[in-house]
C-alpha cells in the first residue's frame, strides 16, 4: 500500500464522485425546488447512454454522439414535465414515489422493446483510448481524465450560473422559498421547466460517459440514482455546493473503503472474519455514513432551506 | 354365428386402432422479464428449437411447453411451480436459472413426485446431502467449471493468480471451488460488490500488485464491464486474464473484439465436435442470429433428455424417465452424458478461447480437454 | 360480564363500519370451499400469498397511511420475521410457536433501535435514513455464509402442535387467524385514542407537541407495532414458503409494500388488502393478457403496468377504496360517510 496506490485510488474516487455530482445536482434541484421525488432521474441517465451510443454507433463518431445526445436529453426532460411531473407537483411524496416508479418501469420496458435486452455495444473512441501518467509509474486512462475534467467544468458552470446570473438568482431563490418567488411574480412553470430539463441534461452526460466504460443496458441508471439519493441527503437537498461536496465524499468513501476496507480489517481482525465481513461492510459502508450523518445533522450538511 | 364375428370385427378395430396420442407436459421455468431476461429468452429458443427438431414430439408424444416467468424472485417462482404441479398438471418441471430460485422450487416439487430438471442452476446442498432422487441436472454443479480453471491452471505450472468475484455465494462458491485444485500463490482474493459497474479502483489495485495471472468471475452484466475496462486500463501488459463465466455467449455480443484471447473453461463450446451440437449450433445461428451461448446449449439438453426418457421408458411414468434419467448415457450437444448417483452429470470440461470465427464474429473455441469425467464434490453426502 | 358486553359491542360496531374489510376478510375464509368445489387448489395458494402480503402491507399502513412516516424498509422486518424461523431451524428449534415468539421479539427490538436513530429526521430524510437500514440488513444477511448467504437456506413448516402445517388447509386457515387477529388488533388501535394522536401528529406535529403530548413517543410505539406485524408475516411467510432468502428484505420489496398501500387507499383498514389482493392479480394476469394480445411481447408487460401506476397516481385519489367510496357515495349510500377510515 503504497502513497502513488492511495492518490491513484483517490483520482478513481474524484472521478465516480464528479459523475455522481452530474446525476445529484439535477435531482436536489428537482427536489429542492419543485419538492418532487423524482425516481426517474436514473432513468435520464439510460436515455443519455442509449442515445450517445445509437448516434455513435450509426454515425461511427463517439464526439457526434455525444453532441447531440445533450440536445436529445434536454428534450425528453423537458417533455417529460410538460406531459407529467407538472401534475405531480401539489402531490405528496408517496404518491410522487409511486408515480416515478411507474415511469422507471415503463422506460426500462420501452428500452428494453425498442433496444432489445442485451446491452449495446459500446466502446472508447481511439483518440480517448491512451494513457497519460499522473504520478511517476502510474499510467492513468486519459478517457477517465477527461470524465473527471468534464465533470468539474460542469461543477464550475452550474456554480457560476447559480450564483452569477439573474436565473441563477431565481433558481437559489426558488430553492429557498419557493412560493414567494412565485409571488414575486417570476414565471415559475417555465422556470421548473427548465431546471428540471436541465437536470436531465446532466445526469444524460453522466449516462453518456459512462457508456462506453460500463455496460449499456436497460436499468443502468438505478444504482446511480440510489447513490444520488444518498448523496443529496448528505448534501442537503436544494443546495448544488452540498451535493458536489458530498458527491466527492461519497465517491471517495465508497472506493477507498471498496479496496482498503478489507485490508485495514485485517489489521484488527483475523483473516477469515476480515475476508467475510470485509466486502459486507464495504457495500454498507456509504448508507452508514449516510446514517450518521443524519444522526448528527438531520437534514444534511448544507441544506437549503434555512 | 354373427354376434362372434362382430366382436371380432370390433376387436380388430380396436386392435388397429391408432393409440390415443399421450402428451407429455413440460413446465418450463426461466427469467425472461427484468434485466437478465437476454437469458431466459436464449433458453427458450433453444427448447423451441429443440421440439422443432423433434417435430413438435418427445418419445413419440405430442409435446407441450408451458413458458412461465419467475421474475428472478423465489415467491413467484415456488407460485409458478405450485401451478404447474397442482394446476396445469405438468409431468416436468424444468429451466430455472438461478440457484436461489432453485433453492426455493427444489423442495416443493420434488417431494411432490414430479420430475425437477435443471438447465443451468447446481448449488451444493441439492447436490449433496438436501439431494432428491427426483431432480436431475443437465447442467453441471456450480463449482465444477472453477475447479477445472483450478487444475489447468496447476497443472500449466502458474505459480500465483490474483482472484476476484462478487460477493455473494456463488462468488464464493466459484472460488472456492478453484483454490480445491489450485494449489499455487493466491496473489490476492477480492470479492466486489454485487451488480458493481466500475472496476477502475480494483483494477488500480490489482496493478499494484502485478500477479501473474488474474482468475474472475464477474457474470451477466458485471463480466461485460470488467472486460472492457480491463482492456481500457491497459491491464494485458500488466497481468495475463482468465474467467470462468463471464465471457460467454450472452456477453461476447456486447464485448466482441475486447475479449479476444481471454481463456476459460466451460463444460460446452459451440465448437463441440458432435452431430448434435453442430445441428444445434448450426440452426440456432441461422434461426436466431448469433452464437447460443451454454445456457441455450443446456436448455437443448434438457429436451433432448426428456426426449431420451420417454424414447426409451416407452412411457412418461415419473419412476420408469427416472430409472432411465438416472442410467445416464444421454445424447445430448456435449456427446453422450453420463450421470452421477447424485444425478449431476458426469462430463469433460474444456479450455475455451476467445477467437474470431470466418465471418469476423467473436466466438469460444477449445483449445484442450481439462478434465476428462470430471463429477462434482459433494456426491458422496447425497444419500437418497 | 358487564365488561364483556361493551367489548362485543365495539367489535360489532367495528365490524359494521369497515365492512370492506371484513367482508374482504370474510371472503378469504370462504374461498377454499370454492377451490374445493371449482378443483383449482393451486389458487389456494395465491390467497395465502395475497393474504400475508396484505398483513404485511397493513403493518406498513398503520405508520405509513395514519402516521404519514414513509418508512422504505419495513421488508426488512418482514425478512427478520422469516429469517427467525431459517436460524431457529438451523438450531435444531422447530417449534412454531417458538419462531413467532423469536419473531415478536426481535422485530419489536429491530423496530426500536431503528426507529429511534430514524425519526429524529422526517420527510425525504426519513425514507432515505429507513432505506439505508434496510441496505444495511439485507447486505449483512447476504454476507452470512452460515445461513446460506443469498442462496438462502430451505426450511420446513414450522410446527404448531396439533396444526400440521403440511396440510395445506391448515396453513392456510393459520395465516387466515393472523390475518383475522391483526385486522382486528389495528381496528382498536385506529380508533383508539393512541391511533387518533397519531394521525393528528402526521396532519400537525407542533399542534400535538403544544398539547404537552411528545410525539417522538407516539412515533416509536406506533413504529414498533407495525414493524411487529410485519415480522409475523415474514415468519408465516417463512412456512409458507418453504424457504427464506435475503431477496424477501430488498429496498424493492417496500417498495411493493408501498404500492400495494397506495393503490389500496392510504389510511384505510381495508385498502392494504384490497391493495394485495389487485397488485397480486395483476401481476398474474397482465403477463397473460399480454401474452393473448401481442405474444412478441409478453414479458414487456410491466410497460403496461408502470403507466398504470402513474394513472393511480394521477386519477385514482384516495386508491380504490377512495374510487368504492365515490361509487358508493353516488349511488345515494349515506352510511359511508360515517367509515372512520
Amino acid at each position: 500500500m503504497t502513497l502513488t496506490l492511495i492518490l491513484e485510488q483517490a483520482f478513481n474516487g474524484l472521478q465516480a464522485g464528479v459523475t455522481l455530482f452530474l446525476v445529484a445536482a439535477g435531482l436536489t434541484l428537482i427536489l429542492g425546488i419543485m419538492d418532487v421525488v423524482f425516481l426517474a432521474h436514473g432513468a435520464q441517465v439510460m436515455i443519455g447512454a442509449y442515445a450517445a451510443a445509437a448516434i455513435a454507433a450509426a454515425t461511427g463518431n463517439f464526439y457526434l454522439g455525444f453532441l447531440l445526445a445533450i440536445p436529445l436529453t434536454f428534450a425528453s426532460g423537458y417533455l417529460l414535465e410538460f406531459l407529467l411531473i407538472r401534475h405531480l407537483y401539489r402531490r405528496d411524496h408517496m404518491e410522487q414515489v409511486l408515480a416515478t416508479f411507474g415511469l422507471i418501469l415503463f422506460f426500462n420496458e420501452l428500452i428494453r422493446i425498442g433496444f432489445g435486452p442485451a446491452a449495446l455495444y459500446s466502446d472508447l473512441p481511439p483518440s480517448l483510448s491512451g494513457f497519460v501518467e499522473i504520478l511517476p509509474g502510474t499510467p492513468y486512462p486519459v478517457y477517465r481524465l477527461g470524465v473527471i475534467l468534464v465533470g468539474l467544468a460542469c461543477a464550475v458552470a452550474i456554480h457560476m450560473f447559480v450564483s452569477r446570473t439573474r436565473i441563477g438568482a431565481m433558481v437559489r431563490a426558488g430553492a429557498n422559498n419557493p412560493e414567494m418567488t412565485a409571488a414575486l411574480g417570476i414565471n415559475i412553470k417555465i422556470l421548473f421547466r427548465l431546471i428540471f430539463a436541465t437536470g436531465a441534461c446532466f445526469a444524460g452526460v453522466a449516462g453518456m460517459m459512462l457508456g462506453p466504460i460500463t455496460a449499456v443496458q436497460p436499468g443502468m441508471g438505478e444504482p446511480l440514482l440510489i447513490l444520488s439519493l444518498v448523496v443529496i441527503i448528505i448534501g442537503g437537498i436544494g443546495s448544488v455546493r452540498g451535493a458536489f461536496i458530498a458527491a466527492i465524499i461519497v465517491g471517495l468513501v465508497d472506493t477507498l473503503g471498496r479496496v482498503f476496507l478489507p485490508a485495514m480489517l485485517r489489521l484488527v481482525v483475523d483473516q477469515a472474519t476480515a475476508d467475510g465481513a470485509g466486502p459486507a461492510v464495504a457495500s454498507m459502508l456509504v448508507y452508514i455514513v449516510m446514517a450518521v450523518v443524519l444522526i448528527f445533522r438531520p437534514t444534511g450538511l448544507f441544506p437549503a432551506k434555512g | 354365428m354373427k354376434k362372434v364375428f362382430t366382436i371380432a370385427a370390433m376387436a380388430t378395430a380396436i386392435a388397429m386402432a391408432p393409440a390415443h396420442a399421450e402428451t407429455v407436459k413440460i413446465g418450463y421455468m426461466t427469467t425472461l422479464s427484468g434485466g437478465a431476461g437476454i437469458i431466459g429468452k436464449q433458453m427458450q429458443n433453444a427448447v423451441e428449437l429443440a421440439l422443432e427438431h423433434k417435430g413438435g414430439k418427445l418419445g413419440g408424444m405430442d409435446a407441450e411447453v408451458i413458458f412461465v416467468d419467475d421474475q428472478r424472485k423465489p415467491d413467484v417462482a415456488k407460485q409458478l411451480a405450485n401451478r404447474l404441479v397442482k394446476s396445469d398438471r405438468v409431468d416436468v418441471v424444468a429451466g430455472v436459472i438461478w440457484s436461489n430460485l432453485l433453492m426455493a422450487v427444489h423442495k416443493p416439487v420434488t417431494r411432490g413426485g414430479t420430475l425437477l430438471i435443471s438447465s443451468n442452476a447446481g448449488p451444493s446442498p441439492i447436490a449433496g446431502e438436501n439431494c432428491h432422487e427426483n431432480f436431475f441436472s443437465m447442467s453441471w454443479q456450480n463449482d465444477q467449471t472453477p475447479e477445472a480453471m483450478g487444475k489447468y491452471m496447476q497443472d500449466a505450472g502458474i505459480k500465483s493468480v490474483y482472484l476476484m468475484a462478487p460477493n455473494y455465494q456463488a462468488g464464493k462458491d466459484m472460488l472456492s471451488g478453484f483454490k480445491r485444485y489450485y494449489k499455487g500463490d493466491i496473489a490476492g482474493e477480492v470479492y466486489t460488490k454485487l451488480g458493481q459497474s466500475d472496476f477502475q479502483a480494483e483494477l488500480s489495485a490489482l496493478r499494484a500488485v502485478a500477479p501473474e495471472t488474474t482468475m474472475v468471475f464477474q457474470p451477466g452484466g458485471m463480466g461485460i464491464n470488467f472486460v472492457k475496462q480491463w482492456k481500457q486500463a491497459g491491464m494485458d501488459g500488466v497481468s495475463k486474464l482468465y474467467q470462468v463465466f463471464s465471457v460467454d455467449g450472452v456477453s461476447l455480443p456486447a464485448l466482441k473484439e475486447s475479449a479476444l484471447g481471454i481463456l476459460g473453461t466451460m463444460s460446452w463450446s459451440p465448437d463441440l465436435d458432435n452431430a448434435i451440437n453442430k445441428k444445434f449450433v448450426a440452426d440456432y445461428k441461422a434461426k436466431y442470429g448469433g452464437y447460443p451461448s451454454f445456457y441455450a446449449a443446456q436448455a437443448y439438453d434438457t429436451i433432448l433428455a426428456v426426449d431420451h426418457a420417454i424414447a426409451t421408458s416407452g412411457s412418461k411414468d415419473t419412476d420408469k424417465m427416472r430409472a432411465v434419467l438416472a442410467k445416464g448415457n444421454i445424447p445430448t450437444t456435449r456427446g453422450l452424458l453420463k450421470m452421477n448417483s447424485n444425478h449431476f452429470p458426469i462430463q469433460n470440461f474444456y479450455l475455451r478461447d476467445t477467437v474470431q470465427d470466418a465471418d469476423g464474429v467473436v466466438t469460444s473455441k477449445v483449445v484442450s480437454t481439462v478434465f476428462t469425467d470430471h463429477a462434482d464434490s459433494y456426491a458422496s453426502s447425497c444419500k437418497f | 360480564m358487564r365488561a364483556v358486553f361493551p367489548a362485543i359491542q365495539l367489535v360489532i360496531d367495528g365490524i359494521r363500519d369497515n365492512r370492506l374489510l371484513w367482508g374482504l376478510i370474510a371472503g378469504f375464509a370462504l374461498f377454499p370451499i370454492y377451490t374445493h368445489v371449482a378443483d383449482l387448489p393451486f389458487w389456494n395458494d395465491v390467497a395465502m400469498r395475497i393474504m400475508l402480503l396484505g398483513m404485511a402491507a397493513m403493518g406498513l399502513n398503520l405508520v405509513l397511511g395514519y402516521g404519514g412516516m414513509v418508512s422504505f424498509g419495513h421488508a426488512a422486518f418482514v425478512g427478520i420475521g422469516a429469517y427467525c424461523v431459517g436460524i431457529s431451524q438451523f438450531y435444531g428449534i422447530t417449534n412454531g410457536w417458538a419462531h413467532l415468539g423469536f419473531s415478536i421479539v426481535a422485530c419489536g427490538f429491530a423496530g426500536l433501535v431503528i426507529g429511534y436513530l430514524a425519526l429524529r429526521t422526517s420527510g425525504i430524510y426519513f425514507i432515505m435514513i429507513t432505506l439505508a437500514f434496510a441496505q444495511m440488513l439485507f447486505f449483512l444477511f447476504v454476507s452470512l455464509e452460515a445461513y446460506g448467504g443469498d442462496d438462502g437456506m430451505s426450511v420446513d413448516r414450522g410446527e404448531f402442535g396439533f396444526i400440521d402445517l403440511y396440510d395445506p388447509l391448515r396453513l392456510y386457515f393459520l395465516i387466515w387467524c393472523a390475518l383475522a387477529l391483526v385486522s382486528l388488533t389495528l381496528m382498536f388501535i385506529v380508533r383508539s385514542r393512541f391511533g387518533v394522536t397519531l394521525r393528528a401528529i402526521k396532519s400537525n406535529e407542533s399542534r400535538v407537541e403544544a398539547m404537552g403530548l411528545s410525539p417522538l413517543r407516539f412515533k416509536m410505539v406506533g413504529y414498533v407495532i407495525s414493524a411487529v406485524i410485519c415480522g409475523i408475516a415474514g415468519t408465516l411467510f417463512a412456512s409458507w414458503q418453504e424457504y427464506v432468502s435475503p431477496d424477501i428484505m430488498h429496498w424493492t420489496r417496500s417498495g411493493e409494500l408501498m404500492i400495494i398501500i397506495i393503490l389500496g387507499g392510504l389510511a384505510t383498514l381495508a385498502g392494504p388488502l384490497l391493495g394485495a389482493i389487485v397488485f397480486l392479480l395483476l401481476e398474474e394476469s397482465l403477463p397473460l393478457l399480454l401474452g393473448a394480445v401481442a405474444p412478441a411481447y409478453a414479458e414487456n408487460w410491466m410497460i403496461i403496468f408502470g403507466p398504470l401506476l402513474i394513472m393511480v397516481v394521477l386519477f385514482g385519489r384516495g386508491g380504490l377504496t377512495g374510487i368504492i367510496d365515490r361509487l358508493s357515495a353516488a349511488r345515494g349510500n349515506a352510511d359511508h360517510k360515517a367509515d372512520p377510515r
